[in-house]
């Protein structure tokens, strides 16, 4: 549009304003604020006193935060393959002509849209021994015999096959659509050209199909593994971060350090840690990005 | 025959254990309390009652959160969008200065995820009086640089000759964006709206940080505050997640195509 400077320059302003005010306040102000409090003793009341570096040298050599660290990343390695192969396979399912092929694709992305809290207690109450859910599906179908019983949410090892099944349920939803609408962006032509050469069905899969997913993919990767390392709700709802803390992550962490133990000071600490990995994931996804630019 | 065989019985696998959780939920909620459950058929035999329904209806705060949850949403939505838009649109159709550093400086908000700034906003909140208050769930995060670069991306399609014209005939920046930007970009728009919808109406840490009176609570704050006090019984909490999830459930029906289209919109830009 035309204009001149000055005009520009005040209208650009306020269109400006109300999104820069709200960002300035409550993100870049907070980001600043959080340097300081990371050299202090800052409880929940007040800030208490001026302690240097020693917030960061008590947490680069506190167990707990790299055991939760150390659990963000195996739910992050649990969550992300899965996630793209389920996501992949439910979008063949809903893109195959049929019937039922609108139900199919209600019926993946309905659990997205509930609450976080609701999937998560149904997932608590699914995984039960004795009345839960799967329990009484797998006694059902004689997959358990009658006298055994899963305790799903009181081992370790089962515990993260608990959450891990509970949020591909809630949250394959909106990989789903993201799959289902590439997949029907593959131009019907290549398809039908390759089936009139005689191409099998799996052929065209890993010929056609996966190679036109594969940017898609790589977006889909990275936002899964940054968001399966934000990960807390449903932990910190399904296992309370147990059995003894072997699942608590560490947004819980630092949860619990700023608000229950009263240290906001340490917990801002742990916080841009947290901040330094997810920077680096996202740099690593720029550069991904990017290269895939540079390819195509 | 064969194949198509295997694939409608993988589908139907599938599609049976995407819902049967949900089934679940609606039938234990309408089971009487303290039945005897011994198999999973028991679960989906009568005796069956509302009495629970009722209990949870009249006797705590849950409809109270689930206004709470959508008069958030709904404000939030309202106002990101806006200020997203309007951001969006001068960065991408005004020259003025430092807009360079303008672009830069809302790209680099990509990379500060919220739950890594949420102590010292805790702080910075409790400084400007804002715990426990609606404008303290809503104001701080109404500012979301992804929209504004997604619809600034939107924008940019719009070709400038279509801005001019309408310039000339006298029309101001204001009306430009009102009547010409926003019109034409209303699935982009639509599409930011919903996955805004969707994230304040799962947003949990924040309002579980900022607000300690019950009376302002959201759902996912709402629900865990609930359920702690239930003991073994699966017929209350079910109940729960089920007036929880209804009205949601029954926007999702609604709103089923463009939710849908949203999301998908949301992956070409993303």
């Amino acid at each position: 549009m035309r204009m001149n400077k000055l005009r520009a320059d005040v209208l650009a302003l306020l269109f400006l304003l109300p999104f820069l005010a709200v960002y300035g306040l409550f993100t870049i102000w907070p980001m600043i604020k959080g340097v300081e409090m990371t050299f202090y003793k800052w409880t929940l009341i007040k800030k208490m006193k001026y302690v240097g570096w020693d917030n960061y040298s008590k947490m680069f050599h506190d167990q707990d935060v790299w055991a939760a660290i150390w659990h963000s990343t195996i739910f992050v390695i649990l969550t992300t393959p899965t996630m793209i192969v389920l996501a992949i396979l439910l979008a063949m399912i809903a893109n195959r002509k049929s019937r039922l092929q609108k139900l199919y694709r209600s019926v993946f992305f309905l659990p997205s849209v509930l609450s976080v809290a609701v999937a998560s207690y149904l997932g608590l109450f699914i995984f039960q021994p004795y009345n839960g859910f799967v329990n009484t599906l797998l006694h059902l179908i004689q997959l358990l015999p009658d006298n055994k019983e899963i305790f799903w949410l009181t081992e370790t090892n089962l515990s993260w096959i608990a959450l891990t099944l509970i949020t591909l349920w809630w949250t394959v939803g909106f990989n789903f659509i993201l799959y289902l609408s590439a997949m029907q962006d593959i131009p019907d032509e290549i398809v039908e050209a390759a089936r009139l050469d005689g191409a099998t069905d799996s052929k065209i899969f890993w010929n056609i199909t996966l190679p036109y997913l594969t940017p898609i993919t790589k977006t889909i990767a990275m936002l899964q593994i940054i968001s399966s390392f934000k990960v807390f709700l449903q932990i910190y709802i399904i296992t309370g971060g147990g059995p003894l803390d072997k699942t608590r992550p560490i947004i819980q962490l630092i949860y619990q350090t700023g608000f229950r133990k009263n240290d906001l000071g340490y917990a801002a600490t742990m916080s841009y840690m947290l901040f330094v990995i997810l920077l680096v994931l996202s740099a690593i996804q720029y550069f991904v990005n990017n290269r895939k630019g540079a390819n195509a | 025959m064969k194949w198509k065989w295997l694939y409608r019985i993988v589908s139907f696998v599938f599609g049976f254990l995407f819902i049967a959780p949900i089934v679940w939920m609606l039938v234990v909620s309408i089971k009487k309390e303290g039945m005897k459950i011994v198999t999973l058929v028991d679960w989906f035999t009568p005796p069956y009652s509302f009495a629970v329904y009722d209990d949870i209806l009249s006797g705590t705060k849950l409809t109270n959160w689930m206004f709470n949850s959508f008069f958030v949403a709904i404000c939030v939505t309202l106002f990101t969008v806006t200020f997203a838009a309007m951001a969006g649109f001068v960065m991408s159709k005004l020259p003025f200065r430092y807009k360079s550093a303008m672009f830069f400086l809302v790209l680099s908000g990509l990379l500060i995820p919220g739950e890594a700034i949420i102590i010292p906003l805790y702080q910075v909140a409790k400084d400007m009086s804002l715990l426990n208050s609606y404008q303290g769930l809503i104001i701080p995060v109404l500012a979301s640089p992804v929209a504004v670069i997604v619809l600034k991306s939107f924008f940019d399609g719009v070709p400038n000759d279509l801005l001019e014209s309408v310039q000339i005939d006298g029309g101001g920046t204001w009306r430009i964006f009102t009547q010409i930007m926003l019109p034409l970009n209303r699935p982009a728009l639509a599409s930011m709206a919903i996955l805004t919808f969707i994230g304040s109406w799962n947003n949990f840490l924040w309002p579980f940080l900022s607000v300690t009176n019950d009376n302002l609570f959201t759902l996912p704050m709402g629900i865990p505050t609930l359920m702690s006090q239930y003991s073994e019984d699966y017929v209350k909490p079910m109940v729960v997640n089920t007036i929880s999830s209804i009205p949601i459930i029954l926007l999702f029906v609604i709103f089923e195509r463009q939710i849908i289209k949203g999301v998908s919109l949301s992956g070409i830009k993303g």
